[in-house]
């Protein structure tokens, strides 16, 4: 039997993208952005889009928190925070991986 | 713009 596979943490140097299968999409008919994954329906709102809209593969975590913090008025760490947890939630749900 | 917790409402 195969062991479970290890979980991946999400810290400040992660680079993530999207889950293959697993489209970030802005929904015509619900004028909504909307997260397709199989069996799943994501609707994040305005703060979630926000970071989901950075997520590409490219910018790291700290580079995600860099951006926002530029935009919003939050200590930084407030918004490392926020940003961390709801990364680690969607790869815990296979949504973004590494 | 003021910054609030991102909440993603799971649902097919």
């Amino acid at each position: 039997m195969n062991a479970a596979p290890e979980r991946v943490i999400v810290d400040g140097t992660s680079r993530l993208r999207f889950a293959p299968h697993v489209k970030f999409r802005h929904d015509e008919t619900r004028g909504r952005w909307v997260v397709l994954a199989p069996e799943r329906l994501l609707l994040p709102d305005d703060l979630a889009v926000e970071i989901l809209r950075l997520v590409d593969g490219s910018l790291s975590v700290n580079g995600i928190v860099d951006d926002l913090a530029r935009r919003f008025e939050a200590p930084r760490e407030v918004i490392a925070a926020d940003v961390t947890q709801m990364l680690q939630d969607l790869v815990d749900k296979a949504v973004l991986a590494p | 713009m003021k910054w609030t917790t991102p909440r993603i409402v799971e649902i097919v």
